[in-house]
Order: C-alpha cells, then sequence, then structure tokens
C-alpha cells in the first residue's frame, strides 16, 4: 500500500518535471522559429508538435527513473 | 552470513520483451527491489534469473516490479482433478496447500466439479510439486490437461508467437506490396497494364496503409504506450514514431494538401506501409530464431519419459515417471526409455546412452551397474531400484545446467545490452538534433525539389521545410533501430551450449564460453586426466639364457609374479594380477606367502621360490641383477616402477609398472599445439618420471612434484604472467586449481554434473572433449562477434546517410521504408548466421579414422625378450 502511494507520488511529481521541461522547449522552438525567420504557421506548429513529442520521450524516462532512484536509494 | 542462508536463486520467465532495451529495463526493475542481487535478464531465453531474500521479497514483488517496468512474468494456467474433498473446508485446505507454493499465483478450487484451477508461473513451480502439495494434506491430484506439459506449453509460447508475427507479415506484406505498386503506378511503364489505376490515388493508399498501421503496426504503439507510461523507452517507441510520423502527415496531406505540410508529393503511405511490413518480418524472423535456438533444449527435455512400470506389492503397474519414489522397483523392457536414474538388480541388457554421454556404441548393463534415466533399452529386460527420481536426475541435472548456461550472460553480451540501452535515448536526442539543424539551417541552405530519395526513381519535389526536416528526423528513428543486438549474442550462445550438449560438454554459463574462447594455456592434471589413474604393466623383461624365447618366457614370469601378488594390496601388485588375468593366466595359491613391507613379497608356487621386490631386497637376499641394471634404469626413465622378479635365487626378470597414458591423451594434445594453445602438465611425480610422460604425450611444459594442495597456486603463477589459463581435472582432487583458472574443466564426471567444481564439465572421459569444448567456444564467440557487426553494422553506415550527411553533395535522402528495409537486413543477417552454428562439428568428429592417436605408447604391454645385457 505504502509502496503504492510512493509509486503514485513519484509519478506526479516526475509527471509535472517531464512536461515542465517539454511545454519549455516547445516555447523556445515557437519563439525562436517567430524571431529568427519567416516560417509559414504550419511549419512553426508542426515542428512544435514534433519536438514536443520527441522531448516528452527524451524527457520522461530521465526524469522518471532519477526520481525513482531519489526516493528509493540507489543501490 | 545469515542474509547469505536465507538466499535463493530463482528465475521465471518474462514476457514482451522485445530488445535489448527491454532487457536493461528490466534488469533494471529488479535491480531496484530490496535485496535483490545478480540479476541477469536474457532476451533469448525471455528469462530472468536473481537472488534474493524471501523474507524481503516474493515472487509476488517482482511480478509487480516487472509488470511497472511494462512487461509481465508468464504465467501458466492447469486444471487439476481432486479427489477425497467432501466439504467446505477440503477446499480451503486445498487451496492454501497450493497458494502457499511459492510460484502459485492463484489457486481456486470448485468442490462440485473435483477441480482446482491453478494459475502459476511454470519456472517456478512444478505441477509434480502441486499434486504433492495436494496429496500431502490429505487429498488426490491429478492433471486434468494431461497432455499439456513444460514442453508443449514453451513450444506453443513460441509458435503462437511465430503465428502472430506471421499472420501480421502476410497482411502487412500483402497489402504493402499494393501500396508499393499503387505509388510507383507511373513508373511501372508496360506493366501499368496488370494494375488498376485507381491503386495510384493518395485515398486508396490512405485506406490501403490504414488496417496495416493499425493492425499489424497496432503492437508497436500499444507496447510503447505501455513502455513509456512506466517511464521506459523501448524500440517498440522507435518503430511507434517513425510509423506514426509517416501515416500521419500522409494522412494530413492527403486530406488537406494545402496545409502546408508538403501536399500530395509527401504523402508517405508506402514509407508508414512498408516500414512496418520489413519491422514484422524482423519480428518473425526473431521469433522463428529463438525457437531454433532453443532446439536443444527441446530435445534434452524430449528425452524425459513419460511413463514408468514399477513394481509395487509384487504387482507391474504403470505411472507417470515423475511420479516414481526413490527405492521402487522398475521393470524396462526392450526399447523402452528408463524412466529415472537407478541401480540394475536383475537383467542382462544393452542401454544407448548417446543422447546424454556422446557415447555411439552401447553399453552393457548387468547387475550393479547405472542406469541413467532418459537413455533407452536395446536388446534385454531387466529390473533396477530407482535411486534419483525427479529434479535429481542426471538428466534433470543436464537440463537444468544447459538452461542455465542459456539464460546466463556473457560480458560481450552485457555491453552490447548496455549499448542498445542507452541508444534509444542517444537515437531520439539524434532525431531532435537532425530535426533542428534542417529546419534552421539545412533546408535553406541545401534543399533541392529535383533531389531523389535513395534506391527509388521518386523526387522530393515541392516539400516544405517541416515535411523535409521530418523526413530526415524520422528516417534517423528508424535506421537507427537496433534491434538485431539483442538476439546478436544470447541466439549464439544457445545455439553454442546446445551444440556442446550434444557432444557431453556443458558450459556452466556464457561466460565459461566467453572465457575458453580466449584461452592461451592448457594445464593437465596427470593422474586420471591425462593417464588412466590406475597402474598396469607396460614391460616384462626376461633373461636371454632362457630355454623357450617366446612369450612363454614372460608368461612364467607374469603369472608367478601375479601369484606372489594375489594377497597384497599394493597398488602395484594389482596391476600386475590384472594383468595376468587379462592373459587369463591360470592363478593358483601360493604354498606359503610372505610380505616384506617396503621391499617386496616372498612366495613358494609350484615348488617355486619366487622373490619379488625392489634393488635392496634382491641385494639383501644375494640374487645377483648387476647385468639387468643399465635396462632396469632406461625403464625408470621412461617414467615406469621396477620390480625385480628372482626365481630359486636367480634373477629371471623384471616387470615395469606404469600409470598408462590414455588413448586419446597423445591425439588431444596434439591437436592443442596445432590450436596454437600452451599445454602444461601440473603432477605430484618425481621431475624424471614427470618429464618422461610429458615427452610421451607431448606436453610443452611440466610442473613437477606439486602437491595437490599447491595445484592452485601453480596456476596462479601462470595467470600473474598475463597467461588466461584453464585447467583440466578431475573435479573433485583438483577443485581449488578449477576455481583458480579462467576456466576449470572437469573430465569425466559421468552424470552426476550438480556436484562438480568446473566451469565446463565433461560427461566423458576423454580428453578430445577439451578440444570439441575450445572448438564450440571460438566457433559461438566468432558467430557473436559477427552478429554484432551485422547487427550495428547498418546502423552505423545508415544513420550519417540518413541524417542527410551526403546530401548537400550528392541531393540523395534515405526514405523511412529504405531505412526499414535495412534494419529488416539486419535481422536477416543475424538470423541466419546463427543457424549456420547448428551445422557445426568438431575436428574430432570430422574425420573419424584420422583422430586416433598415432602412438599410444605406454599405454601398451611391451613384451621384451632381451636381457639388460
Amino acid at each position: 500500500m505504502e509502496s503504492d502511494t510512493l509509486d503514485r507520488e513519484i509519478a506526479r511529481k516526475s509527471a509535472a518535471r517531464y512536461l515542465t521541461i517539454t511545454g519549455g522547449v516547445a516555447l523556445l522552438f515557437y519563439a525562436v522559429t517567430g524571431w529568427i525567420g519567416t516560417y509559414p504557421w504550419v511549419a512553426r506548429i508542426g515542428g512544435v508538435v514534433w519536438i514536443s513529442l520527441l522531448t516528452l520521450i527524451v524527457s520522461m524516462p530521465v526524469v522518471i527513473s532519477r526520481l525513482k532512484k531519489q526516493a528509493k536509494g540507489i543501490k | 552470513m545469515n542474509e547469505l542462508a536465507n538466499r535463493r536463486p530463482i528465475s521465471f520467465p518474462v514476457q514482451g520483451m522485445t530488445c535489448a532495451s527491454c532487457v536493461s529495463h528490466v534488469e533494471h526493475a529488479l535491480n531496484e527491489l530490496p535485496s535483490v542481487t545478480d540479476v541477469v535478464v536474457n532476451q533469448g531465453t525471455n528469462k530472468a534469473s536473481l537472488n534474493y531474500d524471501p523474507v524481503q521479497v516474493n515472487i509476488a514483488t517482482f511480478q509487480k516490479a516487472v509488470m511497472d517496468a511494462g512487461y509481465a512474468i508468464s504465467q501458466q494456467e492447469i486444471n487439476l482433478k481432486i479427489t477425497g474433498m467432501t466439504c467446505a473446508s477440503c477446499v480451503d485446505h486445498v487451496e492454501s496447500a497450493l497458494k502457499e507454493i511459492p510460484g502459485v499465483t492463484k489457486a481456486s478450487v470448485n468442490l462440485g466439479l473435483e477441480k482446482a484451477r491453478v494459475q502459476y508461473i511454470p519456472e517456478v513451480v512444478t505441477v509434480s510439486q502441486m499434486k504433492r502439495a495436494v496429496r500431502d494434506v490429505g487429498y488426490e491430484a491429478a492433471e486434468q490437461d494431461a497432455a499439456v506439459d513444460n514442453l508443449d506449453r514453451e513450444r506453443k509460447i513460441r509458435e503462437d508467437e511465430i503465428h502472430r508475427q506471421g499472420r501480421n507479415l502476410i497482411i502487412a506484406g500483402t497489402i504493402g506490396i499494393l501500396v508499393m505498386m499503387g505509388t510507383f503506378y507511373d513508373m511501372l511503364g508496360p506493366f501499368q497494364v496488370i494494375v488498376p489505376k485507381f491503386l495510384s490515388y493518395k485515398w486508396v493508399l490512405g485506406v490501403l496503409t490504414t488496417p496495416i498501421v493499425l493492425g499489424p503496426g497496432r503492437q508497436f504503439f500499444v507496447n510503447s504506450w505501455r513502455g513509456l507510461k512506466h517511464g521506459v523507452t523501448d524500440m517498440n517507441l522507435l518503430y511507434a514514431t517513425g510509423i506514426g510520423a509517416s501515416y500521419g502527415i500522409a494522412v494530413i496531406n492527403t486530406l488537406f494538401p494545402n496545409a502546408g505540410f508538403g501536399g500530395e508529393g509527401a504523402t508517405f503511405f508506402e514509407s508508414a506501409a512498408l516500414l512496418t511490413a520489413f519491422i514484422v518480418l524482423g519480428r518473425w524472423l526473431e521469433a522463428l530464431t529463438r525457437g531454433r535456438t532453443s532446439e536443444s533444449i527441446r530435445k534434452l527435455m524430449k528425452l524425459q519419459p513419460k511413463i514408468a512400470t514399477v513394481i509395487r506389492n509384487g504387482q507391474e503397474i504403470s505411472i507417470p515417471a515423475d511420479e516414481v519414489e526413490a527405492g521402487e522397483w522398475i521393470h524396462v523392457r526392450p526399447g523402452e526409455s528408463i524412466p529415472v536414474d537407478g541401480m540394475v538388480q536383475d537383467g542382462y541388457s544393452a542401454v544407448d546412452e548417446s543422447m546424454l554421454t556422446g557415447e555411439s556404441l552401447p553399453v552393457e548393463k548387468k547387475s550393479g551397474d547405472q542406469v541413467i534415466g532418459g537413455t533407452i533399452n536395446k536388446t534385454g529386460s531387466f529390473k533396477f531400484i530407482a535411486t534419483k527420481v525427479g529434479k535429481d536426475t542426471a538428466l534433470a541435472q543436464i537440463i537444468k545446467l544447459v538452461e542455465d548456461a542459456q539464460a546466463s550472460k556473457a560480458p560481450i553480451q552485457k555491453l552490447a545490452d548496455w549499448v542498445a540501452g542507452h541508444f534509444i535515448l542517444g537515437v531520439h536526442l539524434l532525431a531532435v538534433l537532425v530535426f533542428l539543424f534542417w529546419f534552421f539551417a539545412g533546408y535553406n541552405l541545401f534543399f533541392d525539389a529535383g533531389s531523389r530519395f535513395i534506391l527509388s526513381p521518386f523526387a522530393l519535389g515541392d516539400i516544405g521545410v517541416f515535411g523535409f526536416s521530418l523526413l530526415l528526423s524520422v528516417t534517423v528513428l528508424v535506421i537507427s533501430c537496433p534491434c538485431a543486438v539483442g538476439l546478436a549474442t544470447p541466439s549464439a550462445m544457445m545455439a553454442g551450449t546446445g551444440k556442446a550438449a550434444e557432444y557431453g560438454v556443458l558450459f556452466k554459463g556464457a561466460e565459461a564460453i566467453e572465457n575458453a574462447s580466449k584461452l592461451q594455456t592448457i594445464v593437465f592434471d596427470k593422474t586420471g586426466t591425462l593417464t588412466k589413474g590406475e597402474p598396469s604393466v607396460t614391460d616384462i623383461v626376461t633373461a636371454p639364457i632362457n630355454i623357450d624365447p617366446d612369450k612363454k618366457q614372460q608368461m612364467t614370469i607374469l603369472r608367478f609374479t601375479a601369484i606372489a601378488e594375489q594377497n597384497s594390496e599394493h597398488l602395484l601388485g594389482e596391476s600386475i594380477v590384472r594383468s595376468a588375468q587379462a592373459y587369463s593366466l591360470d592363478l593358483s595359491t601360493p604354498e606359503w606367502f610372505n610380505s616384506i613391507p617396503g621391499h617386496g613379497i616372498d612366495a613358494k608356487i609350484e615348488g617355486v621360490s619366487v622373490l619379488v621386490g625392489n634393488r635392496k631386497l634382491m641385494n639383501e637376499r644375494s640374487v645377483d641383477f648387476q647385468a639387468w641394471l643399465p635396462r632396469a634404469e632406461q625403464l625408470e626413465g621412461e617414467g615406469k616402477t621396477v620390480m625385480f622378479v628372482g626365481l630359486d635365487g636367480y634373477a629371471a626378470g623384471l616387470i615395469a609398472v606404469a600409470d598408462t597414458l590414455k588413448e586419446t591423451s597423445v591425439d588431444a594434445i596434439r591437436r592443442l599445439r596445432q590450436m596454437k594453445l600452451e599445454t602444461v602438465m601440473i603432477t605430484g611425480d618425481n621431475r624424471r618420471t614427470a618429464e618422461a610422460i610429458a615427452h610421451q604425450v607431448g606436453i610443452d611444459r611440466v610442473l613437477a612434484e606439486v602437491l595437490p594442495q599447491d595445484k592452485a597456486e601453480e596456476v596462479k603463477k601462470l595467470q600473474a604472467q598475463g597467461k588466461r589459463v584453464a585447467m583440466v581435472g578431475d573435479g573433485v582432487n583438483d577443485a581449488p586449481a578449477l576455481a583458480q583458472a579462467e576456466v576449470g574443466i572437469a573430465i569425466g564426471s559421468g552424470t552426476d554434473v550438480a556436484k562438480e567444481t568446473g566451469d565446463v564439465i565433461l560427461i566423458k572421459s576423454d580428453l578430445n572433449d577439451v578440444i570439441v569444448a575450445l572448438e564450440i567456444a571460438r566457433a559461438t564467440m566468432n558467430k557473436v562477434k559477427q552478429n554484432l557487426f551485422w547487427a550495428f553494422i547498418y546502423n552505423t553506415l545508415g544513420i550519417p546517410l540518413a541524417a542527410g550527411l551526403l546530401y548537400p553533395a550528392l541531393r540523395l535522402v534515405v526514405s523511412p521504408e529504405v531505412a526499414s528495409a535495412f534494419m529488416a537486413i539486419s535481422s536477416v543477417s543475424v538470423t541466419l548466421n546463427t543457424l549456420l552454428l547448428k551445422g557445426f562439428k568438431p575436428t574430432t568428429l570430422r574425420k573419424p579414422g584420422q583422430s586416433k592417436p598415432d602412438n599410444t605408447s605406454g599405454s601398451q604391454l611391451t613384451l621384451t625378450t632381451t636381457a639388460g645385457d
């Protein structure tokens, strides 16, 4: 039971972190495309979606695994 | 100390692992559990092994950890027919008894149906254990699904996977070809007449591709989401992002051609369809390979007899072989399999043991001889008493050993798994970088609307910056997938250990194979390893003045000496008696007999005074052997012990006794030297005798006068010189040296393999099996290296191409479907390469006529009629 609560807590904390990272990277991408070039809006939105997806895929396992290690103690 | 004593090993099957990164995830999940150590997960066998403290964790904990990582521990269900239950409390008793067995995850008993439905983990608990548990609480249990045994279940799981992926392949392959024909319609030329025009319509391509993505491709989305939810990434994610991106963009460009994603010119339906088809082809080939490489275990399991004819209360009854108890009498008729291990009590027969020992000729069995379960009785009929049953039988031990070896992980595989595990994240990062580069810089600098796909007549057309950058990013994801890496090492290891078992060579782990392939020096214990371990008569030298010059004289000397030695308990005396018996000499009883401790024997035989002993005895009794001494010294120089024989006070002859070389020793050492290995003999003998034997056998180096307890130290000294050393010994006396060496090879263990020290166990006493072990180890490691090459070469070459490195110069890009074809070729290469190992045959068996030693000096009796003068 205690373990389930801990797992939920880790899932909640890590979701907050990787979603923040993903959102940050997406915003940065969107801002940069508006700042340095004349990209069509479809390309900017498409780029945001693709970069967000890849960032989410990269950040999720890294963040979850790091938080799990912190919570359970590294063996 | 207590903690260590409580630790238990366990292994269980894990479902859902498809790649090397899955292995890392499962290992990681299990390693995080308290008290869990030595976690090894093998993708080839789909098994996890570990050590744990049952007080701190249990099988349910493992299940949860594996599930949390996105995988599952395979379970089976069985229905047991329970008899003897009368009330609800009986139900409770049976259920409790079943649930208490580690490995049983669920048990539900129905009183009305007299049935127990049990869910269990097949590697952890057997049906026999369940039946025994039920019997222990006072009821009877029998399998309702009698036909379904471990072997069938294991085969069924593999066959199901092969069928599933085969069905997916047919769907994706067939529709994929239609999509390809439609896509390339304009380039078909004269073949356009056989392809309907409507196939080239974008919406038709979309309709055809959708069932491929949602059918055969669905598994990748489901599996990757399951993993992602728990924070793990695997190769499914690469496939899912690749297929999903290609399909998504194609749908958008078909439905909304003006949305700015490249329009109708950039509908990559064929990419999504063929990508799925090629990935599924890879999966199907992997499933096929896994089934094939575990064939050796299946062959061994098939040997397990199902039925035994036991004699209870004077009646012969047939019962399942796994229910035979130790001590029961069993009757075996011609042609039947021997159900368990035991000792023959009555009858005579010849038994084919080739399936376990590799010995091709049937072995005669009479009262007092051991029989091995799983071997086949050929001619006669006999009765024996069961000595070992269930998990203790030789066959069960061998199967366990081979299974453990196949489930273990070689150091090279650990490295490959680590690389593959971290590869996925690296590839996604690379895909981000590729996208950003082409989006912000590359497209504006280099894009040319006339550029083409590699191996395709298609031009890119007016694809936009996003479409172009996405295309290259997706292609990088697809081409980077190291899916064959997960299979490269375990498939070769499974094939190698299985092949070795066929020849009676058992590797205790994948590490033993890897170490055995790198050896430089082979150290042999002398007694019992190079030699037979029992002295025998090698030379009989008689006086020339004898009237009869033929063999009779030697036989007379041998006979008189043997009669005198009949009551001796000395090893040398026993060897002389054995030799006389071998010549069928008539050994009468001496008229009197007197043993002279440390010197010899004095006896009166048929009126003749016989004196047998050493020089000192002859000098004391004034028997003149002066003229014989040069010959005696020559024999001693050959490593033989010389006994002087005097008859009626005169010098009559010399008998030389030596521990003879095994028939195969000379040939085996010659072959090892041909393999560029240094050979060393280690013995407690004096240097002159040791060197004489080493010379006969062709050994490079002798370590003489080494006490048994110092052998390990000598091995350590060789290792300190930077040599990778194998020690070949009998596994009991040499245990410390076997443990010290990089590879300990226990020779001639028979079938009691579980007790042996050593990393490699040779069931027979044949030294040529050392060559078999080393050759198989080398062949296996060669396959591993070749497989890793094939697994990585396509990625290594393909990633720069896919990332667009050559695009500025050549204006060529790799399409996702070509990338997936590369990936499938990688799996095909690994699969075919591994299967080649199945045809491997050791050199010692390739030309049987030539494998016999050309010099068996020391192993034959030499009859010399020349005197010492």
